[in-house]
């Protein structure tokens, strides 16, 4: 691992301000609250928590969509903050997202054509038009669609196929990173499998790299090689894939892992589950302490009043006072 | 004999497009006591099934046809006299011997009424006794489900409950009458995953606390392995294979089925084996094939599957599945 990141996040903070009325007190909810990572070049950083962890304020506020309040991403070594003009547009070209919902996020004015050119005409990528159409017809092939779709508008097609005209968007400027923010949550089962080896396979084409941010812990351990786990905010635990997921060291990610249903009959029967008590707090009054500390089986005095830091336990960040020394 | 028989369901809805065949030839029973797992993507049917069988089908719905049986009473629709009379039959069936649990508890439960009143319209409307009595049956009921400190949280407003406190308040509500039969539409599939661990362990509990029968609606196969005993796959509007939880996660005889356990991760699995995905998408019901419904995206699909719809072939006493790969006459044995 003597490559370097192309992504680095250190210490990022979003917080947005909910304050109702002019008199009242103001009320901040830290969506995102000291979060540190670092993608590598050609590999899927998976990111999984519960709703209302701060997952998806992560992915934006990487696509840049959020500012920060404090904290740096750094990509290909440069600090986005800093960006303007020009280098801001590469930026945002190099910095494609896939969204959650395919019924949303595509104009249903606009035909599919239209819609993946789109950002190459914003980007000035070709000259002629013919060209781009060209490309377009390329690209619908790459995700499996049919180059005649090109006339037809969203409304015709499925979620699954839908997903795709959104990747195929996403590829049009020639991406180097994809945020995918919950790519397959709204698809049916049999097509989910349909888009994870989709992704997998224009990222060993293309050699992109993901954020690839989902609540579905099973398949986030399919696609990824890293994977942080976040809970109110905070990145509890992170490290590599089959290792959190064999030996997970914080007690939420455990509690996470032991909550999936495995579909094996004799596995799940057999299975205890890890039932955690209680809900997740509310970001906007968070614990004064370690963030699960409400709902931890583990939780002592330390852990109330006490923030841990994360520290390095093997290949592995975790922050919990468990694993300090 | 089982408790609910259900024959040859055929339903129908009239949209501007045409006719949609949502549920196509269905016929299935569950027994006293135990847990059927009814699994199909969006589209295949599995809901439409249920409301056909509790009467609440949308306005252009029609059941075609069908023969429904629940505790000894035949409770199919053209079998009453008028139209009221079936109504009148399924008010006092719903919520009292047959109670269902729905995905978005949100919208389940009427927002402008306290929680406890809600709880207390279904004792109070099935049952001889006092408000004070169903008041107090109502608390033991949030205590059973695991609301803590039910006294206070009765004169609540869902709006103050949690996702998860929401979904426990819709249980209680289904098993205000101790039902026996309780159909749960993806009871979970609105909720996280560490909530919907609860909900799990808690429908564990009641299964195995009392006798009431569950029909489980849902798509997510890890929720039906831990706890059904029974599994019907639904595709395209019809059942294409029924079995034990053995025999359909440990033999499956169909291709749709099996292509359903392939395409999903399991995180047991230690090398990241490769997906295999279904190409294709499920098929129109507006237009259904003529043959087998899955004959579009099947790898195996034969000259005699788009034609002609399969038989039943039958494996064991409780395994059966509807495809022309295990029939004699096609594959020529």
């Amino acid at each position: 691992m003597s490559e370097k990141p192309i992504l680095s996040v250190r210490n990022l903070k979003t917080y947005f301000d909910v304050t109702k009325g002019i008199f009242t007190k103001k009320q901040i909810v830290k969506a995102v609250d000291d979060v540190s990572f670092d993608v590598m070049p050609h590999t899927t950083f998976g990111l999984v928590g519960e709703s209302g962890c701060g997952k998806t304020t992560l992915g934006r506020t990487i696509v840049k969509i959020y500012d920060p309040v404090e904290g740096s991403i750094t990509f290909e070594g440069t600090d986005i903050a800093q960006l303007k003009g020009k280098e801001l547009k590469q930026y945002r070209k190099d910095v494609q997202m896939i969204f959650q919902d395919p019924y949303a996020s595509l104009n249903p004015r606009m035909t599919v054509g239209e819609i993946i050119k789109e950002p190459m005409i914003i980007h000035g990528i070709y000259n002629t038009d013919q060209e781009r159409e060209d490309r377009v017809v390329e690209l619908l092939k790459t995700v499996g669609l049919k180059p005649d779709h090109i006339r037809r508008y969203p409304a015709e097609f499925s979620g699954g196929q839908r997903q795709r005209i959104g990747i195929a968007r996403a590829l049009a400027v020639d991406p180097k990173f994809i945020v995918c923010d919950e790519p397959i949550s709204a698809l049916d089962v049999s097509i989910q499998a349909q888009v994870v080896n989709l992704l997998e396979q224009i990222q060993h084409d293309l050699g992109l790299s993901y954020l690839f941010i989902a609540h579905d812990l099973s398949m986030v351990k399919h696609i990824s090689d890293t994977i942080g786990v976040m809970y109110l905010g905070h990145m509890v635990e992170s490290g590599p894939a089959n290792d959190i997921y064999h030996r997970p060291l914080h007690p939420y990610t455990a509690a996470l892992l032991s909550a999936i249903p495995i579909p094996d009959p004799n596995v799940a029967k057999a299975k205890g589950r890890i039932v955690l008590e209680g809900e997740i707090p509310s970001p906007i009054n968070p614990p004064a302490g370690c963030p699960f500390s409400t709902r931890c089986p583990k939780a002592t005095e330390r852990c109330k009043s006490e923030r841990p830091q994360p520290i390095q336990v093997g290949t592995r960040l975790v922050a919990c006072h468990l694993y300090e020394k | 004999m089982a408790l609910l028989e259900v024959e040859n369901m055929v339903t129908n809805f009239f949209t501007d497009q045409g006719k949609v065949q949502a549920v196509r030839n269905v016929s299935f029973h569950v027994d006293q006591g135990e847990a059927l797992g009814i699994v199909g993507e969006s589209g295949s049917g599995k809901s439409q099934t249920m409301y056909t069988l509790i009467g609440l089908l949308a306005d252009n719905g029609e059941v075609a046809s069908g023969k429904f049986t629940f505790d000894g009473e035949d409770i199919t629709p053209s079998s009453f006299k008028s139209r009221r009379a079936y109504e009148e039959k399924m008010r006092k069936i719903r919520g009292n011997t047959m109670a269902m649990i729905f995905q978005d508890p949100m919208t389940f439960l009427n927002p402008v009424l306290k929680v406890g009143n809600q709880l207390i319209e279904p004792i109070m409307n099935h049952r001889n006794v006092s408000r004070a009595e169903a008041r107090e049956q109502a608390l033991k009921l949030m205590t059973q489900v695991g609301i803590p400190s039910p006294e206070k949280r009765i004169e609540q407003y869902p709006f103050e409950f949690s996702g998860g406190m929401r979904q426990r308040i819709v249980i209680a509500i289904a098993l205000a009458n101790s039902p026996k039969l309780i159909i749960a539409d993806e009871p979970t599939t609105a909720l996280d995953v560490t909530i919907q661990a609860q909900v799990l362990e808690l429908i564990d509990e009641l299964k195995k606390n009392s006798n009431s029968a569950i029909i489980m609606i849902t798509h997510d196969l890890g929720v039906v392995a831990k706890l059904c005993d029974r599994l019907a796959i639904m595709y395209g509007g019809k059942i294409v294979e029924t079995g034990t939880d053995q025999e359909i996660f440990y033999d499956p005889k169909h291709p749709y089925t099996k292509g359903l356990l392939e395409c999903i991760a399991n995180p047991e699995d230690d090398d990241d084996r490769e997906l295999h995905p279904i190409p294709g998408s499920p098929p129109d019901l507006l237009n259904p094939p003529k043959g087998c419904p899955f004959v579009d995206r099947c790898a195996k699909a034969m000259r005699v599957c788009k034609d002609y719809e399969p038989e039943v072939t039958t494996f064991s006493e409780t395994h059966q599945c509807a495809c022309w790969l295990h029939d004699e006459r096609a594959v020529g044995k």
